[in-house]
């Protein structure tokens, strides 16, 4: 099996030929290309070229046509800034609570903001690696993009003051991502992987996920299925213990979990899910490297049944982190460090 | 007319279910009543506080529902002090807390100092992306005895582990050092050089209670 193969069948549930490990690396590639992380989040020809030395390095099983959060926020009108070696964050949301969101159309991916360089990253991804390797690009969730539209606590007083208003932001951001991440499938991403920490259970309740998040999160992979997405892959970071069990009925395929969600009560709650986790990020950067591989062992244990998981840290690998600790996941995998 | 210990119940009530309209009207009523400004904190506001944090315990905690509450106790301590005076400055503690150079995100802050606020306690926010010497000189300014950091990018760890040698220049190398936040939680006290590791605002708040929740608070209006 090659690395797209094996990620498809872990999706899947059917058997693999070895532990798929799909570590969420995006920053982090351009740090080990020693490039300066601004230049690589503002050019999707570098993106690529950093992303296929990584794969080259590591020996993982996917690329990420990504560059980070702020893209559709940004090409919506946001002003954004970035700390030296930092992601760039939204200094003023693009709209207000009181707009008019029904009546704002979603930018095009082929000329807003950042998103042709990642369309154009993700068209150079798909040449370099052919089928060997997952391609996956990237949209924000509903929750999550509604939260930089206006501001993560507006939008969420907003949910709580005014829900049909809230509703209305919530469609104009599904409405960006079907549009976004049919673009990427275009552009020959294998899926968009949707970014939704908002939804997390420590930032919104579960009846808000139910109610509001979870159908559009439906809307959205039905979009991508129809597009051509070979698998689905929804990510929140944090808690999600309580939401998994509605990921499959949403159409989630593979749904991420986090370091701090254990991965026996992660399995009892969503039994069909192949679940993608759940190294703790912040190892990757304080921890030697033989404390990651224990944790991989503890986690291969746990996960003793084999089928549906893909091994992955809890969220993106930082930037900073030193590679040997990458490396000593894939040699703990069973994967010989590339 | 209502007594004043129901008065409490309704004010503790609309505190919890995040309904800051209905919070200022009880406020407003307690006021009439004769209550002073300190009952309505000890008695209210942090009554609310303790609640909602056996329900967080219980429940997990979760942003939206601790953001309404922060807002409404936002709301009653702003009509109790509107000159913005001080609310617990005769109070049993004082903190300063900060999210630190590099960090601009501010939202976990905002939710510990309103936590703590509505117990009662002092906090100076020294803001977000804060260079670690302003938040040691603003501790010595204010005459803190703990300092705080929330932390939600894995980037500022090296900066949490120079705080300590920054307020040992102040004379300050015996102040607690209490952190939290989606990166920092991630680690332990011994790795980042701190007293503390909080998993959550009230897990900090439950710590800081253990460590000066003993002094008396002095007598005021």
């Amino acid at each position: 099996m090659n690395g797209r193969q094996r990620i498809l069948a872990a999706a899947a549930r059917r058997p693999v030929d070895m532990l798929p490990v799909m570590p969420q690396i995006f920053g982090h590639a351009a740090v080990l290309a020693g490039i300066p992380l601004a230049d690589y989040l503002g050019d999707g020809e570098l993106v690529a070229t950093c992303q296929v030395a990584a794969w080259r390095h590591y020996g993982h099983d996917a690329v990420f046509g990504f560059l980070d959060a702020a893209v559709e926020t940004e090409a919506m009108g946001a002003e954004i800034a970035a700390k030296p070696g930092c992601y760039p964050h939204v200094v003023r949301s693009p709209f207000t609570v009181d707009a008019d969101f029904a009546a704002v159309a979603p930018p095009d991916p082929v000329a807003a903001g950042r998103m042709p360089e990642v369309l154009q990253a993700i068209r150079l991804l798909r040449a370099a690696v052919a089928d060997e390797a997952l391609v996956v690009g990237c949209v924000q969730g509903p929750a999550t993009l509604a939260a930089q539209l206006v501001g993560l606590e507006q939008s969420l007083f907003l949910a709580a003051d005014d829900p049909a208003a809230y509703a209305r932001l919530l469609d104009l951001a599904t409405a960006v991502g079907v549009r976004y991440g049919a673009a990427q499938l275009t552009a020959g991403a294998d899926l968009a992987l949707i970014f939704e920490p908002v939804a997390s259970s420590t930032v919104l309740p579960l009846s808000k996920f139910t109610d509001l998040v979870l159908p559009r999160l439906r809307t959205i992979l039905a979009a991508f299925q129809r597009a051509g997405a070979v698998t689905s892959w929804l990510h929140v970071a944090g808690a999600s213990l309580p939401i998994l069990p509605f990921y499959s009925e949403a159409g989630v395929a593979i749904g991420s979990f986090d370091y701090c969600v254990s991965p026996i009560a992660a399995r009892r709650a969503a039994p069909t899910l192949c679940l993608c986790g759940n190294i703790k990020p912040l190892s990757f950067v304080i921890d030697p490297p033989a404390e990651i591989e224990r944790e991989v062992a503890a986690l291969r244990a746990a996960m003793a049944d084999g089928s549906g998981f893909i091994l992955s840290s809890g969220c993106e690998i930082p930037p900073e982190a030193p590679p040997d600790r990458v490396m000593a996941m894939m040699a703990a995998a069973g994967r010989g460090g590339g | 007319m209502t007594s004043v210990p129901d008065a409490m119940d309704d004010l503790v009530r609309t505190l919890l279910a995040g309904d800051h309209g209905g919070a200022v009207r009880a406020t407003d009523h307690l006021l009439a009543g004769g209550a002073t400004p300190r009952a309505i904190v000890t008695g209210g506001l942090q009554r609310a506080m303790d609640l909602l944090d056996e329900k967080c315990t219980l429940e997990a905690f979760n942003l939206l529902e601790i953001m309404l509450v922060g807002r409404a106790v936002s709301a009653v301590v702003a009509r109790l002090f509107p000159q913005g005076g001080d609310l617990a400055a005769p109070a049993r503690g004082r903190f300063v807390i900060a999210t630190l150079e590099g960090d601009v995100h501010d939202l976990g802050k905002n939710i510990v100092r309103t936590v703590l606020m509505g117990r009662g306690w002092s906090v100076t926010d020294a803001g977000k992306d804060c260079p670690v010497a302003t938040l040691a000189t603003a501790a010595e300014r204010e005459g803190a005895d703990a300092v705080l950091i929330s932390g939600l990018i894995t980037s500022v760890v090296p900066r949490v582990r120079e705080v300590r040698a920054e307020l040992a220049k102040r004379g300050l190398a015996h102040l607690p050092i209490i952190v939290g936040g989606a990166a920092l939680r991630q680690s332990s006290p011994e790795d980042l050089n701190v007293d503390y590791v909080a998993q959550d605002a009230f897990d900090g708040a439950r710590h800081l209670e253990r460590l000066f929740g003993h002094r008396p608070a002095e007598a005021t209006p």
